[in-house]
């Protein structure tokens, strides 16, 4: 009995270490949801004190703000607007509150500059004879310039697409990629993309990511490094065309060309958002995404607020009246040169 | 005339070897006993799941769980020690709190434990107690999240096991109230750090990602509570399975409670050889 007492004191001594691992949830409440949010910003949002450098954000003045606007009787919608207000402050278009009636967004970042794209004016120029793989519209002008209207990096670029567009655009003299409106999509699909205008492998800027909740706590910067690609490869000038709207991926391959040794990027400045977005959420169950792993470029500048061109053209008003596309015939004028 | 021509005397030689060669076998048993008492009880359950990854959310999720275990104990008649390995797939499908978001996790478990054993009350109450290689392998995945869509779970740990087992008579049937539990004591797990993403571990990005974990850092438990009915030629299980599994390891909490209804076949046998 001696030797059953010592098993059974060694279990119970056992049982003791299993403690607790848990996370206090918040009310689902107006005010519970309006907490939530704030701590999920306040702990792993990554630009927080970069944006008190540039623009004076203060997170703890902004809780002051907005917590007394929450109260029991908001109606849902009410509570949104708020919510979404708060976000704001952040200016980040990775920054979005998802509830089943509306998606909180902040899009001041190209709603309030030119569009400097036409859809007229791209109907024209590619006509209608153009090719279309993968999500990538192209064709060759009529000045032997090969033309790429990429509008989006949602898709997942597939070696044998860029083989084959780059192939067909291969005796062209020049080459415009025009990712205006871009708004970006698959990283790994702008690295294929960058990947075939390198011909040795290319240091194109640093992430980083956080290690704790503190709005300082980062690993160290970690370089990104292309290697060129194993297919075709562009080896003449080339030129992207940006706006406002080109953002997130597509800000990050304009940051990626700009490293590349023959290409210009011409039009507007982009559109920016250069940290990696993640979700989280709130108790009554909207949908929070938020920047989480700030990218920089390969002097250590953050391009969260976009890239500036090689060459700012800006669409004028009289060459859209007169069926003119300024960026694109900049872009002509140049890849002859 | 030769009465015994060459494969006359060939045919006699393989008749005479295979004779003598059977009588030979014939001196010894034809089956070796190893000695081995081999105790397999598969079960399957259905539970109640509680979860909760602060890499993917801070809300904690509940569902349903599904388990499928195989247990496989054997003891050796000229020994003290057995061996127990265990075989379990789990399921795991929950919502938040206000049913907006779903999170699925699918897990296996390996457990090679090596026990000693103790015998009290004549025989009625046997006790195990030992050591066990204890891994884990599976991935929690968030339906909604963007760049953090899931959570890759690997742990493998060094775990104290004990298991209790009591027999006695339900009328005329032999019956057997088991007790197994298992808290791991020290191992290694696979975790991301606090925000980073699976695209920068993609490019070799290593940032503590894999972790000691002890009883501290991670404290789990494994526990079964279950009776043995036998009726005829055949022995039924049913009890619960409760299994904690938890970590604070790189700023990310993680938890699952689980608790079981498991039901199933247990089957004791020994192998016999047979020599040809």
């Amino acid at each position: 009995m001696k030797k059953l007492s010592l098993l059974i004191l060694s279990l119970a001594t056992m049982l003791t270490f299993v403690g607790c691992v848990d996370v206090d949830e918040y009310d689902d409440s107006p005010k519970g949801n309006f907490e939530a949010l704030w701590h999920i910003i306040d702990e792993h949002y990554c630009f927080l004190d970069y944006k008190a450098d540039v623009y004076g954000l203060d997170w703890n003045e902004v809780y002051e703000r907005y917590s007394k606007q929450m109260n029991s009787n908001m109606t849902e919608s009410q509570e949104f607007e708020v919510l979404t207000k708060m976000l704001s402050e952040l200016r980040d278009g990775h920054v979005n509150l998802y509830s089943s009636f509306d998606n909180g967004r902040y899009w001041s970042w190209f709603e309030s500059y030119p569009a400097n794209v036409s859809d007229t004016l791209l109907r024209k120029y590619l006509g209608t004879d153009y090719k279309i793989t993968n999500g990538m519209k192209y064709r060759i002008l009529n000045d032997n310039i090969g033309y790429i209207r990429y509008e989006s990096f949602e898709n997942d670029l597939g070696s044998g697409n860029l083989d084959n567009i780059l192939a067909y655009l291969a005796p062209c003299n020049g080459l415009i990629i025009d990712i205006r409106g871009n708004g970006g999509g698959l990283l790994s699909s702008a690295e294929k993309l960058a990947a075939r205008f390198i011909n040795t492998q290319t240091m194109m800027g640093y992430i980083q990511h956080k290690t704790g909740k503190g709005h300082n706590d980062f690993s160290e910067m970690k370089e990104q490094k292309l290697k060129p690609s194993s297919g075709i490869r562009w080896q003449k000038s080339v030129a992207v065309l940006t706006n406002r709207k080109v953002f997130s991926a597509a800000n990050e391959f304009v940051k990626y060309m700009k490293q590349t040794p023959n290409a210009m990027i011409i039009g507007d400045k982009t559109g920016g958002g250069a940290g990696m977005p993640y979700s989280s959420e709130l108790p009554g169950g909207w949908s929070v995404r938020f920047s989480a792993c700030p990218m920089y470029d390969k002097d250590k500048n953050i391009t969260e607020f976009g890239i500036d061109p090689d060459y700012n053209v800006q669409l004028s008003d009289s060459d859209l009246q007169n069926g003119i596309d300024t960026i694109i015939e900049f872009a002509r004028e140049k890849l002859k040169q | 005339m030769k009465i015994f021509n060459r494969k006359t005397w060939l045919a006699t030689a393989v008749m005479v070897w295979l004779i003598t060669g059977n009588a030979t076998a014939q001196e010894y048993s034809d089956t070796i006993r190893d000695g081995k008492t081999y105790t397999n009880a598969t079960m399957v359950g259905v539970g109640g799941a509680n979860i909760l990854d602060t890499y993917l959310s801070q809300e904690k999720y509940r569902g349903l769980s599904y388990e499928m275990v195989y247990h496989r104990t054997i003891d050796r008649a000229d020994s003290r020690w057995s061996k127990q390995i265990i075989h379990s797939t789990a399921l795991f499908i929950t919502q938040n709190r206000a049913n907006t978001g779903n999170e699925w996790e699918l897990m296996y478990n390996y457990q090679h434990a090596w026990l000693y054993n103790w015998d009290f009350l004549d025989g009625r109450l046997n006790i195990k107690a030992g050591g066990a290689i204890d891994a884990d392998g599976g991935y929690l995945q968030n339906d909604r999240n963007s760049n953090n869509p899931l959570s890759v779970k690997a742990h493998v740990s060094i775990m104290p096991k004990a298991i209790a087992t009591y027999k006695f008579k339900c009328g005329s049937h032999p019956a057997a109230v088991r007790y197994e539990i298992g808290v791991p004591l020290v191992g290694t797990m696979f975790s991301l750090n606090y925000g980073q993403s699976y695209y920068e571990l993609g490019k070799d990005d290593y940032d503590r990602n894999l972790v000691l974990t002890h009883f501290i850092n991670a404290p789990s438990l494994k526990q079964m509570l279950t009776l043995d009915y036998t009726t005829k030629k055949t022995t039924l299980r049913i009890g619960y399975l409760g299994y904690i599994r938890q970590s604070d390891v790189n700023n990310i909490k993680c938890h699952n409670y689980n608790h079981s209804l498991v039901i199933g076949i247990v089957k004791r046998f020994n192998i016999l050889k047979i020599r040809p």
